[in-house]
């Protein structure tokens, strides 16, 4: 399948790192410059552009019309649901994955917003916590 | 109208002053309270100091019972983000946005945001007003009023300068020629090497300029 990550920080590589383990075509949207050699580093295979996700035209060199699934993984959740809601209504991608960084915001990843799932560590983490003392 | 404004940068202020001159009830959100000094002193409206992405504020400025909500802070993905809940969750009946990058402006447009990209604006009228680059300004008398100099143009060499009169938009009421001005009367026939002083309101000087455009 093709997977557009859109952030490629310790989240995005990691993620675009097992994705080429699973046999998956994998291209990510990074926008520092000085992040792509950790990028590189663990997900040598994939195809990196530099530039800003939110930018429709980036969007588009970076193959969003193709793209089975987009996962918007960066540091800023209005940036990430920025993404979701262009790849959903802009580019019809049939499945939107985002990454909740401040747990306050989780009531905005909604279908409306494009957002298909929604994770958040924060809420995964205190779950299992929760089930570990529970 | 009850209207939310969120950002209280040189734009939001502005709104504020503007709307609430016009009898709307106004509260401003914004994250940095610094920028309520921009507001006049007797502005009575309310003013939330908060994330405007974190619902209990945006619940708190009573987005469910406004008219209206304008998202200026000074990123674009926040206005885009936040028009959106307002018109899809909180239903609210008019919402704009202000985005800085016009393509993406022209998406939110198509996805049913209202956007005011301030940067096409901002290049569109200064092109424009460099197009006029012909039309020398002279004086501004009022705000809609322009007196310029243009030098006469090759093809109306000849003509009667009633060529550039047009009823109630611009006429020519000064003629410099051989270094010296006079007021010339309808028939006056332009020559070579005059410049041109004309009278032109200023929703006009697009068409002055296209007509002494060489």
């Amino acid at each position: 399948m093709n997977m557009l990550i859109i952030g490629g920080g310790q989240v995005g590589s990691y993620l675009a790192s097992l994705l080429l383990a699973n046999k998956h075509h994998v291209t990510v949207v990074e926008r520092r410059e000085e992040a792509q050699d950790l990028l590189r580093r663990s997900a040598p295979s994939a195809h990196i552009i530099l530039g800003d996700g939110t930018d429709p035209q980036i969007l588009e060199s970076a193959g969003v019309r193709v793209a089975d699934v987009v996962a918007a993984v960066t540091g800023a959740d209005e940036t990430n649901l920025v993404i979701t809601s262009l790849a959903r209504f802009a580019f019809n991608v049939p499945r939107a994955v985002a990454r909740v960084n401040n747990p306050h915001n989780t009531w905005m990843f909604t279908p409306a917003m494009g957002v298909d799932v929604a994770l958040n560590q924060a809420d995964v983490m205190a779950h299992l916590i929760a089930q570990a003392v529970g | 109208m009850r209207i939310i404004i969120l950002g209280c940068g040189r734009v939001g202020a502005g709104l504020v002053q503007h709307l609430s001159l016009h009898g709307h009830e106004i509260t401003i959100v914004d994250s940095d309270p610094s920028g309520f000094a921009r507001l006049a002193p007797g502005f009575h409206g309310r003013m939330i100091v908060g994330d405007v992405l974190d619902r209990q504020v945006l619940l708190e400025a009573q987005i469910e019972r406004s008219d209206a909500l304008v998202a200026v802070t000074t990123s674009d993905d926040v206005n885009i983000v936040v028009a959106r809940l307002a018109r899809l969750i909180f239903r609210v009946p008019r919402v704009v946005a202000r985005v800085y990058d016009p393509p993406k402006a022209e998406i939110y447009h198509r996805l049913g945001i209202q956007t005011v990209t301030t940067t096409a604006w901002t290049i569109n009228r200064i092109s424009e007003l460099i197009s006029y680059s012909e039309l020398e300004p002279i004086a501004n008398v009022g705000d809609q009023v322009e007196i310029v100099a243009a030098s006469a143009p090759p093809l109306l060499v000849g003509q009667p300068i009633s060529r550039l009169t047009h009823p109630g938009e611009s006429r020519v009421v000064a003629i410099s020629r051989s270094g010296k001005t006079f007021l010339p009367q309808s028939g006056t026939l332009i020559e070579a090497g005059d410049l041109l002083h004309l009278v032109v309101i200023s929703a006009a000087l697009g068409r002055v300029a296209a007509q002494l455009r060489h």
